[in-house]
């Protein structure tokens, strides 16, 4: 029967995921006659939007997709109930009826949830929609730990996020390594060893037995198959997928033995007028996971749909995948577990204490790239993934270490460059030329390449780059994809604007939502100019894990502490009181190079409790975890030492209190030394003095560390004041200029002109920026407060330390120690039996 | 009197002829007798595979010539064995019935090959199976190859792989029979070994490992086989007309034992190479124990020989042998391996960190072991252009590259870039060793080159660099080069 010709044909989408969002665009798009008029049927509250995204959403992000332009009716909070085939319309849980001549069945798919005692128990969740996210986080709220079931991708982000709601977060993974689907066991153990460096703790190999409720009827632990149980006040099920396909069984269609609707390669069911994509279809016996292939088989769908003559055919797709996960890269693509017993040919590489992994395989002959594992460093990927099933174009260690500059211009033209939406490295070039595109958001628009995951941006940028090299064009020096601008225009943009959130400045500045480059740099500048307390608002998220508990994380998850020592000069009250605080609280205690004492051990619930005491003994902060000033070290100088010139104790402490809680692009270390013997080390620092008879020589961009650089002399027989405006100035504009955790020694070598502009800018005030220089500084001086006195003032910023709250009493099971020379030292997460 | 002062020598190896010439270079009086069981003039037993693989000739690898004891007053006795030491009356006897008054003795016996007890062996070596230890063996086995067509190695260490590589470089048929999991398993971890095993099997070399083998099969009183036991039980022969044994070596301590000296596992020594029963009695090369150690490389013995010729001389009464660190290359043609070190760290041993590539299918493995930021152990098969960096860096407990990356490959990973190859000997420093067997440094390179050496060999002669493993004449002539290239700016 033809359709009603005036209204044109009807389709109906049951569905409103990225799949469903996809083919209506694309419907859309091409459908100039407006042959379809489109009724789209989603359960969820809300439209369509960016689920490989959806972690980002407790961060704040809007995932929502672009709304469906005109002919498309969007029915929200309605879900298909039925189909009559012969009928052809569909029932809804409106009690409506809807016609149809076309029905695409992008149903998406459901999380499993093993069928395990307990599993329904309240405090148990799944991680699939934003309405998922918003009740965990609810949930959450005041509650000390939480556990995910699943160490996959997804599993993985989700205990991240358990983490940053303030949870004791574990991961619990039944096969014998994480990321069993993408990773192979060496892949999976780098991986594991990043995680369990962020804090979370890892068990794998072990399948779960029960969910455990505690006094409150409400989940409190996960019981596994061997081993301690994992406690867990919040439990979240991330253990794959369901297809959704009971609408088909319902109306007899065919589906998998495993579940998926049944369709050939042009996506169609047995009933010519129904169509599945998506995660409820089940193509060629697979079911995909992937937004890319879900992509592909909507645009199929739209093809055939709008021409009769259409011979586009879903092929199967590419499930490499590139992702950042934590902070972590990790690439695999090919087959990555082809052969992978221990005789296995492949290529691999292992740094454990950098935490890289990288291995390819190759096939018998050696010739043929047949797929690969990247764990910490996942450079190489573009490249790599554009020779599977070709041989490599360079030895395996070119390829793995250093072949990223060959991609790019080299580039076969029919390499798929962006998997999530099919774009090859042809494509990009000719949208390039064709629509004179210069940079990478015009790409993006264009093709669409790298609006899914993004991981292909990279490479994307570096073909942009190779084409506009090629026509003689400029290329920029950009921080990331998400902004056009180096750091220090960042820097200059967000100053002059007087930008005072990332958000702003990404939607004024830049694109997307930001990455682990841009959202941390963007933090320290922000920091930097002063903008209040850095775990402010939206500020918190963008920090780093060290600033985010105001203390620096250790191997074992617990915290250290570091109260300042201005100058190294301490009271004996005062050594009292940390002595007391470290018995009281069980910790371990050494003297830093830095002149202060470290103390370490504590939990992060304990953070609050120690510095309570510490701040009511007169203690503020020492950044040891920040970006920002460490300590100015002093010898004692001339007020004791018989050779002292100089009263270097009473500079350093000058210097120290000037400069505590600047934020910078990278650490800053200071000395000063009160003679010629330079007992402090002053020219292996940041910034070091050093006493003369008539006053003080400043040395600048010092460094220890691994590659070591003796300090500059910059200016001598300085005055007190004249040594501090020098100082300064050189420290506002390293931070205004540097890149992204660049230190002072390798900005000035980089500086063009080095030391002698250096003085130029500074000194002579060549730029004449001097006065904002000083301005500047003043007002870091005139801004700082105690970041942790602010803390433990304000109830908002203590609930971040949650379990504090809640359970103050009660130490995570999982922090072992072991007692070496009469202290503690801690056991790795997984030791404790 | 003379005879109390004299010394006397007993073994002309590697360790005994280097202590000779190395004595006689610091003093011209005393009296030495040397002692040699072999009646050729001692020679570079480290070179011998070289001489097996047919890419030096035999006369080519000699350590002193007859012409040189006669200029030199050594009273040199080859051919000669002693037969029995007299420590009351410090005297030896030998084998032609004399007897030698010492004021010291050196014991420099060495080792010899273990042959394994098994049936088939009880009245010697059947015809066609042999040891791998002297230049008689090598000629002997040489003659075999010629017309042998299948051989059989028994035992994967570094001297079997070598002699195994030897023979297939002759056109034989060869199969290395290895008791253990892995090849070279002291100074190879498994993954490595795998790694060796396969690129020998690309040189037409089979591996068999955890071979238990058991009898060698004779028919007439030439060898025919090698009989392995079976895991499960009963037996299996691999078939061959030559059969070279390669189990290992034993110091040889007899003469030692009988006289009554305390033995270890050799001769146990101090630190001054001497006796601990008797202090008029040293020993060196791999007949001494020192410190629980029984070093089987030639860069510990020749260390020893030149300490004990400075103790002994009076020239430097402070020297000391403290123990070395032992550096193994494997030397045979297609096959790169260095080995240092502790090799055997996985990655989840606690306190160190191993840094790993692989590519078996290049044949290819690289690992550094590292403790406290230090090299404490590498092996390099395949690729080895870092192996003289990585032997500096072992050896001198060197900082590393805060990259790791750039330890396995010189010049990769963001440190060294832009920069040039790490064996570039502009960054090498002057303290850096080249020469591993005679521990020579760049500085004196550069000495010799200063005081007139233009060539390798010219460098060899004053230094001796280059004339014990000969890995490092590469790195010498690459310094020698530099120098010419420096030649303006560096005289000015």
């Amino acid at each position: 029967m033809g359709a009603d010709s005036r209204q044109g044909k009807r389709l109906v989408v049951a569905g409103h995921g990225p799949a469903a969002h996809r083919l209506v665009e694309a419907l859309r798009e091409r459908d100039a006659a407006g042959a379809w008029t489109v009724t789209v049927i989603g359960e969820e509250p809300r439209a369509a939007y960016d689920r490989v995204a959806l972690t980002t959403h407790l961060e704040g992000a809007d995932l929502a997709y672009p709304a469906h332009g005109g002919g498309v009716a969007v029915r929200l909070g309605e879900r298909v109930t039925g189909i009559d085939r012969a009928a052809r319309a569909v029932t809804t849980s409106a009690g409506r009826r809807v016609a149809y001549d076309a029905l695409v069945l992008a149903t998406g798919s459901a999380p499993f949830v093993p069928p395990v005692p307990g599993a329904d128990l309240p405090g148990v969740f799944v991680y699939r929609t934003i309405d998922d996210l918003d009740a965990i986080r609810e949930y959450a709220r005041g509650r000390g730990t939480g556990a995910v079931v699943g160490g996959g991708l997804l599993g993985l982000e989700a205990a991240r996020a358990l983490q940053g709601l303030g949870l004791r977060s574990a991961v619990v993974e039944v096969a014998p390594w994480l990321m069993p689907r993408q990773l192979d066991e060496g892949g999976g153990a780098m991986l594991r060893r990043h995680i369990e460096g962020l804090g979370i703790a890892v068990r794998t190999g072990v399948p779960i037995r029960a969910l455990e409720a505690g006094d409150d009827g409400a989940v409190r632990r996960i019981v596994l198959d061997g081993g301690e149980p994992v406690e867990a006040e919040v439990a979240v099920f991330s253990a794959g997928i369901r297809p959704r396909d009971e609408l088909a069984r319902g109306c007899g269609l065919p589906v998998g033995e495993r579940g998926g609707i049944v369709v050939d390669e042009t996506c169609r069911t047995a009933d010519p007028a129904v169509w599945a994509i998506g995660e409820c279809a089940l193509v060629g016996g697979t079911v995909y996971g992937l937004v890319g292939p879900c992509f592909s088989m909507a645009e199929v769908v739209a093809d055939r749909l709008l021409s009769d003559a259409s011979t586009a055919v879903f092929e199967g797709a590419d499930m490499s995948t590139k992702l950042k996960l934590m902070g972590v890269d990790v690439a695999s693509f090919g087959d990555p577990l082809a052969g992978s017993g221990p005789g296995a040919l492949g290529v691999t590489y292992t740094d454990p204490v950098a935490g890289v992994y990288k291995r390819l395989v190759v096939s018998d002959d050696a010739q043929t790239l047949l797929g690969g594992v990247l764990v910490g460093d996942a450079e190489s990927y573009g490249t790599l993934r554009a020779h599977v099933g070709g041989s490599l174009p360079g030895a395996p260690e070119q390829m793995l270490f250093g072949g990223t500059e060959e991609a790019g211009g080299d580039l076969p033209g029919s390499t798929v460059i962006c998997s999530c939406n099919n774009v090859t490295a042809e494509g990009i070039r000719r949208a390039i030329s064709e629509h004179s595109l210069t940079d990478v958001p015009g790409v993006k628009e264009c093709t669409r390449a790298g609006t899914s995951c993004g991981s292909c941006v990279p490479l994307v940028k570096r073909i942009l780059d190779a084409e506009l090299t090629a026509a003689g064009i400029e290329v920029g020096k950009a921080i990331c994809e998400h902004f056009d601008y180096s750091r220090a225009e960042l820097f200059d943009i967000i100053r002059a604007g007087e930008v005072t959130s990332f958000t702003r400045l990404v939607e004024e500045h830049g694109t997307g939502r930001g990455c682990d480059i841009c959202r941390p740099a963007v933090a320290s500048i922000l920091a930097s100019l002063g903008n209040g307390h850095i775990l402010e608002g939206e500020q918190a998220a963008l920090q780093d894990t060290n600033d985010h508990f105001l203390a620096n994380l250790q191997k074992n998850g617990t915290y250290s502490v570091v109260p300042r020592v201005p100058g190294g000069e301490i009271t004996p009250d005062k050594l009292i009181v940390i002595g007391e605080v470290a018995r009281d609280f069980g910790l371990y205690t050494k003297i830093t190079g830095g002149q202060r004492i470290d103390l370490f051990g504590a939990r992060v619930e304990q953070l609050p409790e120690i510095w309570r005491r510490l701040v009511d003994a007169g203690f503020e902060s020492g950044h040891a975890y920040g970006k920002a000033l460490r300590t100015v070290k002093s010898c004692v100088g001339s007020t004791w030492c018989r050779y002292g010139v100089q009263d270097s104790a009473a500079m350093a402490i000058r210097l120290e209190l000037r400069y505590r809680g600047l934020r910078a692009p990278h650490k800053l270390k200071s000395a000063v030394s009160g003679c010629a013997r330079e007992c402090a080390e002053a020219q292996s620092k940041d910034f070091g003095v050093i006493a003369t008879e008539n006053g003080w020589n400043l040395y600048l961009a010092g460094n220890g560390g691994m590659r070591p650089r003796h300090a500059d002399l910059f200016a001598t027989d300085l005055t007190g004041d004249e040594l501090i405006r020098c100082i300064d100035r050189f420290l506002m504009f390293y931070i205004r200029t540097a890149d992204r955790l660049q230190r002072t020694a390798s900005w000035l070598e980089s500086l063009d002109g080095g030391l002698d502009y250096l003085r130029e800018v500074i000194v002579d005030d060549r730029l004449g920026i001097c006065a904002d220089l000083d301005a500047a500084m003043e007002r870091h001086v005139a801004s700082y407060s105690d970041e942790w006195r602010d803390t433990l003032d304000d109830p908002g910023r203590l609930r971040r330390f949650v379990s504090f709250v809640n359970a103050p009493r009660t130490p995570d099971p999982s922090i072992g120690f072991a007692v070496e020379r009469d202290q503690i030292k801690p056991l790795p997460l997984e030791v404790k039996r | 009197m003379s005879a109390a002062t004299g010394v006397v020598v007993v073994g002309n190896g590697m360790a005994g002829s280097r202590f000779v010439t190395e004595l006689r270079a610091r003093d011209t009086a005393t009296p030495v007798t040397v002692f040699g069981a072999e009646t050729q003039r001692p020679y570079n037993r480290v070179l011998l595979s070289n001489v097996l693989a047919g890419v030096t000739r035999p006369d080519h690898i000699s350590l002193v010539d007859a012409a040189w004891y006669a200029a030199h007053g050594v009273d040199a006795r080859l051919g000669v064995e002693v037969t029995r030491v007299d420590r009351a009356a410090k005297t030896v006897h030998a084998s032609d019935g004399t007897a030698v008054p010492y004021g010291t003795l050196v014991l420099a016996t060495g080792s010899t090959a273990f042959i394994p007890p098994m049936p088939g062996l009880r009245d010697g070596l059947p015809e066609g199976a042999l040891v791998f230890r002297t230049l008689d063996d090598c000629r002997r086995i040489t003659e075999l190859a010629a017309s042998a067509r299948r051989a059989v190695v028994v035992g994967g260490g570094l001297l079997g792989i070598e002699a195994a590589r030897g023979l297939a470089g002759r056109g034989l048929d060869v199969t290395v029979l290895h008791l253990a999991g892995h090849l070279m398993e002291r100074q190879l971890d498994p993954a490595a070994g795998r790694v060796l095993a396969r690129t020998l099997a690309a040189l037409g070399i089979g591996t068999r490992l955890q071979a238990d083998v058991t009898a060698l099969r004779t028919a007439g009183g030439a060898v025919t086989g090698v009989e392995l036991a079976r895991p499960g039980g009963g037996t299996e022969v691999v078939g061959a007309d030559l059969v070279i044994l390669s189990c290992g070596v034993r110091p040889e301590v007899a003469l030692a034992r009988e006289a009554g000296l305390a033995i270890g596992r050799a001769v146990v020594v101090d630190d001054e190479l001497r006796s601990v029963t008797d202090p008029s009695v040293r020993a060196i090369g791999e007949c001494a124990e020192h410190r629980d150690e029984v070093y089987g490389l030639v860069a510990p013995a020749w260390e020893q020989a030149g300490v004990l010729a400075g103790l002994l001389a009076g020239t430097d009464p402070a020297a000391r042998f403290t123990g070395a660190r032992q550096i193994t290359r494997l030397k045979a043609a297609g096959i790169e391996l260095a080995s240092m070190g502790e090799t055997h760290f996985g990655d989840d041993d606690e306190d160190v960190e191993v840094v790993r590539f692989t590519d078996a299918a290049r044949g290819t493995y690289k690992k550094a072991v590292i403790r406290e930021g230090r090299l404490i152990g590498a092996i390099l098969l395949g690729e080895t252009s870092a192996a003289g960096t990585l032997t500096r860096l072992y050896d001198r407990a060197g900082p590393l590259p805060a990259e790791r990356l750039g330890l396995l490959f010189p010049g990769m990973g963001r440190a060294g870039a832009a920069g040039e190859p790490a064996e570039s000997p502009v960054r090498m420093p002057d303290a850096a060793t080249v020469c591993q067997c005679n521990n020579v440094s760049k500085g004196e390179i550069r000495a010799c080159w200063q005081a007139g050496a233009r060539t390798a060999a010219g460098v060899a002669r004053a230094t001796r660099a280059g004339t014990g493993c000969g890995g490092c004449r590469d790195t010498v002539e690459g310094i020698l080069a530099w120098l010419d290239g420096q030649d303006s700016a560096d005289v000015a």
